[in-house]
Formats: structure tokens, C-alpha cells, sequence
């Protein structure tokens, strides 16, 4: 493997006297061959140019999660990532702590507000009524990719949704979630759904499909999200704005066939939660942003109904199933 | 190369963000691109459809998808949630026979035409950037943009999951950025580039979704942005008509005009401003424009 000069630019953070983070950019330069991964030269920076710098690491097999933290554009773990995959045209890469969490000191951060979340959705099996003694081999279709996740909290640290909401549960959790109620053992599989309904659980996702682009272990957390809102819907969990906002959109599509963006308001949130809107009702009028209340109508309408009647009669399973994980 | 396409605009682009439409129609013919309207087809239903209905969803999207196999073109919409959708179903027709067979039997029996899997869903966006000749684009441009530092703002889904998007030209997600450059900009680069909008939880996460749209907008204008455009008719309406509302959530003004990528380019290519719906617009494009003579 052909050698040559690579350049780390790593954030440096260090806690000041009253408690503030101070942060500046540092440039390591480094030798290494295309294949390289970023924990090996983080780890020659550390022995041989500068021994305070500080990251967490432990297996080097994308097993133990330790060392997430932000390389080039999104969360990475640095012992899986090769830094000829990773630098731009003059072979820099910049290099800073997870996002989210709160900064200790470099590259690591205080991991107890993600563990907190994986925490609050009860991560083990219990005990319940709906708990199943017969585990039938298509169970693990769905708990598959889900428990992949080494909790490294790369999709934590890049979800859009944790950046501004500090209640949000989080990608890692509702996977972890998804596990338990798609797994036959578990008991309470109803009361997890009801209470993963409320704000800032499920419901809050954006859909941005960050955790799935940034998971190192294929995850997929926001494909457990969406089969999460679905189950939820089903066990009739629909009493939210997110919840009659999702539901709004089949009875539109059989009605014309386009959303009525004008009475989609009052469905999503309710007629006070319309009036609490109006501010920004009057601020879309100015501009002539107030849909029309009989948006166009589709041609052949009534084959859509037709689909939609046959489907309601004859349910079908298209659910997305994992297939068995080859070993890397 | 012909370039033809059966057009769905999306229900944005027919309703709140109807200058979107008709910015991207009168490019599209300055730019040799034909847009043939789907009368049948239906809203494409969203990720909404996909969790309250998984099965009606991808037969909706079916149905949308085999209209234009019928008119013998591939797909080409302006909205990113749409292209998405839309592509997502295409991915599971093409790489699930047996779900495809199952929806077909359902689209069958309504009376509609079965889908063959055979056609891709484009962006408008990349048609222009991928396939229209460089040289021609060039020609056509009447109003350079003088340099104008524009941010380009791509939305979640024009770029994840990547997998899904088989009529992008490789990885990279950097169409904006060209667009930019071809037209006489510079293209500004800040943090917030491929983050999300919050369209999707501007009812149930308010004051979230405008501390979104309110980041990226600051993020972007620090980095020196004049303008910001995007792809899509939701990123459009987030970061464009709920600035207002941001503003408020974030206690500081913002004042970063927004515009859909279509309108941006039909100021260069010389369009009137009342076909690009510029009156539209919630953040006055004009002093920005006029600062580089256009």
C-alpha cells in the first residue's frame, strides 16, 4: 500500500474555569496508505506529536461503539472509516466530537443524555398479557437490523430532531423500541406503543433519513420508525397531530386524488389548534398562500377507491423483511 | 437526446407553491425539455401514506408510476418528498418481484393498467444539470448572476436514502452547487446545506421546526449567503413562507430571500417575473438582486 501525507484537522475542546467549552481547530500532519482508518493515525498523533489529545476507542472492530465521532460531513466510527474515503482534493479531513451531547474535552463527549433515552424506552423484555410463548422463525424479519446497533450514538449525534429538541427521544432509542414490540416475548407491546405515541417519541421524527445514511451497522432506524407509527396507528394510537396528519392523506387521495391542502390544517391539529395557527394563516394570505378548499380532480378517481376498498378487504404484508446478516 | 417526460409537479406545486410549477414549465421550454401532463395521477401520498396505509401506498404510487410507462416516458417531478416516494416504491418494484406481482394483482383488479417496473423517476433539477447539454444552458442565460453568493439548501429527500435515487448520476449531491455555478453564482457552503427543513413536523413540533428553519437560514447567511434556493416545494414553503414565523422562535431577524431552484434559474434565463411568481415571494428578492445588477 502506497504511503503518503494526510491532514488531520481535529477540533481541540477544553473545558474553561466557568465551566464554557474553548474550541479551536488543530492541523496534524500524518502518514498513512489510503486504507489507513482514522483511529490508527488519531492513535500516532496521540503517540507521537501530542499526548493530551483525548477520544475514546477500544475494540477497533466496529463492535463497541467508543469511538463515533464526526469525520468529514456526517458521524462516523473512526476505526471503521479509511481516511482515503474520507479527505477532500488536498487530502484534509476535519475531525470533531459527536454533535448533541455535551463536549467533556477533544473528541469526547458525555454519553449520559443518549443513555438516559435508551433507558426511558425500557430496554429489556417484560413481562405482560401479550407476551407469546411460540417465537416462529419469521419473528427475527424484523428485529434483524434493529439489533445490529452497538450504541455508538453516530445517528443521535447527525439526527435533525435531537439538534433542537432536547426531549426527543432519538433514533437509537425508538429502534431499541421497535425491537421490543416487534419481538413475540415481549408482554406490554400495546402500553410501549401508547406511550411511545406521546410527544417527542415517535411521532416527532422528521423523516430526514439521516440515522439511516449515518448507522455503521445498518440499522435503519427510521425504517423501525415508520414501522413503529404504522403498528401505533393500527392499535388505534391516533390522537395526535402527527397521527391525523398521516391519516389525513388517504382519505384525500381517494376523495380527488390530491391533498386538500386548505382543510388539512383543521385535520392535523384540530379547530383550536387552528385558531392558535392563524398568525401564521394571515402571514401565508399576504402572499396568496391559502390553498383553494376543491383542489383538481384526478382522472379514473374511482379506480383508486377501487384499490383502496380491496386492499381494506384484502389486507397485504409489504412490510420490508431483513435478510440474514452475512458477517463482514 | 430527447428529453421528455411525463411531469408530476406534486400537490405543493399545484396549490400553496404554484410558482414552483410554473417557474420549472417555462425553463423547461427554454431549455428543450418537454413536460407532458399525467391527468390521472393522484397526490403520491408522502411518508403519511406509507405509515397510515404501507400496502394502499405503494399502489397509489403504482398507479402514478404506470401512467407514465403508458405515455412511454420517465418520470419527472419538482417536488424532493414526491421523488422520493416516488422512488422508494420504483426501488421495491424493481428489487421485490413478488411485491410488485401483488400490487399489480390489486391495480389489475381495479381496472388499471399493471406496472412493468421499467421507467425511472428523475428531478427536474438533475435533468437540467445531467442531461441538458452544458453549452446549451450556458447559451440560454440572459441575466448572469454577477457573482451573487447563493446557498444552496438541498432537502432530505433529494439525497437519502441514497440507494433509491437510479436516475442520479453517482453519489454526490452536489446539483445545486453546479446550477449554481453554471448560471453565474457562487455557491456558498454552510453546515446546514443537507439538513432538514422540518416541513414534516411543522404542526406537531412547532417551535422545533422553526428553530430548524431558523438555523439553517442563519447558518447560511453567516456563511455569506445572499439568496438561498432549493429543489423542493416543501423546502421552499418551510424556509421561504415560515421565515417569518422563525424569526420570531429565534428573537432576531433573518431576511434571507428563498426561492425554488426553478425561479432562480428563470431570473437568468430572462423569464418575467410574474410567470416566476416573484410577488410570491416572502422575503423581497429585489434588493439582493439588484445589489448585482440583475
Amino acid at each position: 500500500m502506497e504511503s503518503r501525507k494526510y491532514t488531520l484537522r481535529i477540533q481541540r475542546n477544553q473545558k474553561q474555569d466557568d465551566g464554557s467549552i474553548a474550541s479551536e481547530w488543530q492541523e496534524f500532519t500524518v502518514e498513512g496508505g489510503e486504507t489507513t482508518t482514522i483511529l490508527t493515525l488519531l492513535e500516532s498523533v496521540k503517540g507521537y506529536q501530542d499526548g493530551s489529545l483525548t477520544f475514546r476507542q477500544s475494540c477497533r472492530s466496529a463492535i463497541c461503539g467508543s469511538c463515533a465521532m464526526r469525520i468529514g460531513d456526517r458521524t462516523r466510527l473512526a476505526c471503521k472509516t479509511h481516511i482515503g474515503s474520507v479527505v477532500d482534493e488536498n487530502g484534509l479531513v476535519s475531525i470533531s466530537p459527536q454533535r448533541n451531547q455535551p463536549v467533556l474535552k477533544d473528541l469526547a463527549i458525555d454519553i449520559d443524555p443518549f443513555f438516559k433515552k435508551i433507558k426511558e424506552i425500557k430496554p429489556y423484555l417484560l413481562d405482560g398479557p401479550e407476551s407469546d410463548t411460540q417465537v416462529g422463525a419469521s419473528a427475527y424479519d424484523q428485529v434483524n437490523n434493529v439489533t445490529q446497533c452497538i450504541m455508538c450514538g453516530s445517528c443521535y449525534s447527525d439526527c435533525t430532531m435531537s439538534e433542537v429538541s432536547e426531549n426527543y427521544l432519538g433514533p437509537a432509542a425508538l429502534a431499541k423500541a421497535f425491537r421490543f414490540v416487534s419481538d413475540p416475548r415481549e408482554g406490554k407491546k400495546t402500553e410501549r406503543l401508547k406511550s411511545l405515541s406521546e410527544d417527542h417519541g415517535m411521532w416527532s421524527c422528521v423523516r430526514c433519513v439521516q440515522c439511516v445514511a449515518t448507522c455503521p451497522k445498518d440499522v435503519k432506524p427510521m425504517e423501525a420508525i415508520v414501522k413503529l407509527r404504522t403498528r401505533g396507528i393500527e392499535k388505534g394510537f391516533i390522537d395526535g397531530v402527527g397521527q391525523r396528519h398521516a391519516m389525513a392523506f388517504h382519505n384525500d387521495i381517494t376523495n380527488t386524488g390530491d391533498l386538500n391542502e386548505f382543510t388539512l390544517l383543521s385535520r392535523s391539529v384540530g379547530i383550536f389548534g387552528s385558531i392558535a395557527e392563524l398568525g401564521v394563516a394571515f402571514h401565508l394570505m399576504k402572499k396568496g398562500k391559502i390553498p383553494s378548499p376543491f383542489p383538481h380532480k384526478a382522472e379514473g378517481i374511482q379506480e383508486v377507491r377501487a384499490m383502496y376498498k380491496d386492499l381494506e378487504e384484502n389486507p397485504l404484508d409489504v412490510e420490508t423483511k431483513a435478510a440474514e446478516v452475512e458477517p463482514e | 437526446m430527447s428529453l421528455e417526460f411525463a411531469y408530476y409537479p406534486g400537490c405543493a406545486a399545484k396549490q400553496v407553491q404554484k410558482e414552483a410549477a410554473s417557474s420549472a414549465e417555462a425553463v423547461a421550454k427554454i431549455l428543450g425539455i418537454t413536460l407532458k401532463p399525467m391527468p390521472r395521477a393522484t397526490c403520491c401520498g408522502a411518508v403519511s401514506l406509507r405509515e397510515s396505509k404501507p400496502a394502499f401506498s405503494l399502489a397509489v404510487a403504482a398507479r402514478i408510476l404506470t401512467e407514465a410507462e403508458a405515455m412511454g416516458h420517465d418520470l419527472c417531478t419538482i417536488c424532493n418528498t414526491c421523488l422520493q416516494t416516488l422512488n422508494y416504491a420504483n426501488y421495491r418494484f424493481k428489487h421485490e418481484p413478488e411485491i410488485l406481482e401483488q400490487i399489480n394483482g390489486v391495480l389489475k383488479k381495479a381496472g388499471v393498467r399493471p406496472y412493468e417496473a421499467t421507467i425511472k423517476v428523475h428531478h427536474l433539477l438533475w435533468v437540467v444539470t445531467e442531461q441538458v447539454d452544458p453549452q446549451v444552458l450556458q447559451s440560454k442565460v440572459k441575466k448572469p448572476l454577477n457573482g451573487m453568493n447563493v446557498a444552496p439548501f438541498y432537502g432530505c429527500h433529494s439525497q437519502r436514502p441514497g440507494e433509491i435515487f437510479e436516475a442520479r448520476k453517482g453519489e454526490n449531491v452536489d446539483q445545486l452547487d453546479q446550477l449554481i455555478r453554471a448560471i453565474g453564482g457562487n455557491s456558498v457552503q454552510y453546515d446546514g446545506k443537507d439538513k432538514c427543513c422540518g416541513f414534516h413536523v411543522m404542526l406537531s413540533d412547532k417551535n422545533e421546526m422553526r428553530t430548524m428553519v431558523g438555523q439553517n437560514c442563519l447558518d447560511a447567511k453567516d456563511s455569506g449567503a445572499e439568496m438561498m434556493i432549493s429543489p423542493c416545494t416543501l423546502c421552499d414553503m418551510a424556509m421561504g413562507a415560515y421565515q417569518g414565523p422563525a424569526e420570531k422562535v429565534m428573537g432576531k431577524s433573518i431576511d434571507l430571500p428563498e426561492m425554488n431552484f426553478a425561479q432562480l434559474l428563470g431570473i437568468a434565463l430572462g423569464v418575467d417575473d410574474a410567470t416566476l411568481g416573484m410577488a410570491r415571494l416572502h422575503v423581497d428578492p429585489v434588493p439582493a438582486l439588484k445589489k448585482r445588477n440583475i
